[in-house]
């Protein structure tokens, strides 16, 4: 047998050190790191979204009460007690206003009565559910609970819902009309 | 024993092996098996995300079924009359009773009549696509209130876990712990559980539940 000629360019070439090869890995497993993230965050994402909808069906269900209820029914307790506190965050709110409320609901069990109570959605989930009932104007500028100024229709009860919940960025929100048809 | 020849050509391929710096076998299992390691916890990491994808997209099918066919049912029932709580023979049942199904009459006028007065009837039945289930089918017809048996059945929703969904309370009987309010409307409660994995799953049951006013009734 014959010996290979030793070629010089064999010689240069010195492979990979284990050092090189990690640094490769560990760049390789960075990237791949990326590709998990996006999962995470879909799923934060589906999270979010499952939280939404279901605050939405808290809101829903509570209104379908107050589509039942008769007109002069539909009122606040603000004077129960403990069951009937107004904190900061709901006086706070948008639809707040303590000119306008509807007031003179005497029970403390009804839940279209309660301004804040807690709900459990769907999803199994606490959520605070506000109620807010105001009297408004369609048009004109309210005075009293039967007139909008002269000339103009009734006050209507404009009912607010609210639904708080830590993991939602903004509450999700639900308002409705009634007016003193009957029927309504 | 060895000739000449071969001494020299084996000493001949030592040198050359240890000019060229390559990697050792040692050194290959090495990097070899750390990224074994690496990429098979790797592999665990998106082989349960996909599961848990696919899971959450079945999930999210049966929940979106579910709200649906709640959207689909308050629609109907707040412009239909002579609404009543059966079970699956036909019986109407007790106020405060849970049934498997409902029965009503949807005047012409209403959007989901078709323009002719119509006899509704919803009825649950045994899931066809998780054994330990129930799906919410709807029939309807012009001529005579349908059974829970009747042709011509659409389902609405599925996964159910529960076969009675439906309940109507009074003032004086509860569905659920929930009576029905003094001055108000009659309202129909409606308890549509879904979860994809049957009734003893341990993956969290997506509970839709909702009381639909009956807006022709009359007040309490």
């Amino acid at each position: 047998m014959r010996a290979l000629p030793r070629s010089p360019r064999v010689r240069g070439e010195e492979g990979m050190t284990l050092v090189e090869l990690l640094i490769a890995m560990i760049v390789l497993t960075v990237g791949i790191l990326a590709l998990v993230a996006a999962y995470s965050s879909g799923y934060v994402a589906l999270n979010r979204a499952t939280r939404v909808s279901s605050a939405t069906l808290v809101a829903d269900s509570q209104m379908e009460r107050f589509r039942a209820l008769q007109y002069s029914a539909i009122a606040l307790n603000t004077g129960c007690g403990a069951s009937c506190t107004e904190d900061t965050t709901y006086t706070g709110d948008t639809a707040y206003s303590a000119a306008t409320a509807v007031t003179g609901c005497s029970s403390t069990t009804e839940s279209t009565c309660l301004p804040t109570q807690t709900k459990t959605g769907p999803d199994g989930k606490s959520y605070r559910l506000d109620t807010y009932i105001e009297y408004s104007c369609v048009s004109g500028t309210y005075v009293s609970p039967t007139s909008c100024g002269s000339g103009n229709p009734y006050p209507v009860k404009r009912v607010t819902l609210v639904v708080r919940s830590s993991i939602l960025t903004s509450p999700v929100r639900e308002q409705s009309d009634f007016t003193a048809f009957p029927g309504s | 024993m060895h000739s000449p020849t071969r001494a020299r050509l084996s000493r001949r391929a030592r040198a050359r092996a240890t000019a060229e710096d390559g990697f050792t076998l040692i050194e290959l299992l090495v990097s070899m098996v750390i990224l074994l390691i690496v990429m098979a916890s790797l592999a665990s990491v998106l082989v349960s995300a996909t599961n848990s994808e696919v899971d959450a997209n079945n999930r999210f099918q049966a929940q979106e079924q579910a709200r649906t066919g709640l959207t689909f049912l308050t629609r109907e029932l707040h412009c239909a009359s002579a609404v009543a709580v059966i079970n699956t023979s036909g019986s109407a049942l007790a106020a405060g009773t849970a049934g498997a199904g409902i029965t009503e009459t949807v005047p012409s006028s209403c959007a989901t009549s078709g323009g002719q007065t119509l006899y509704v009837t919803w009825c649950t039945a045994a899931s066809t696509l998780n054994t330990s289930d129930w799906a919410l089918y709807r029939m309807t017809s012009t001529a005579s209130q349908p059974t829970c048996t009747s042709s011509g059945q659409v389902k609405w929703v599925d996964y159910l876990t529960t076969s009675t969904p439906f309940c109507l309370p009074s003032t004086t009987a509860a569905c659920s712990g929930v009576l029905r309010p003094a001055s108000s409307l009659p309202m129909l409660h409606v308890a549509m559980p879904v979860n994809l994995n049957g009734p003893t799953s341990t993956i969290a049951t997506y509970d839709v539940v909702d009381d639909i006013a009956l807006r022709n009734g009359a007040r309490s």
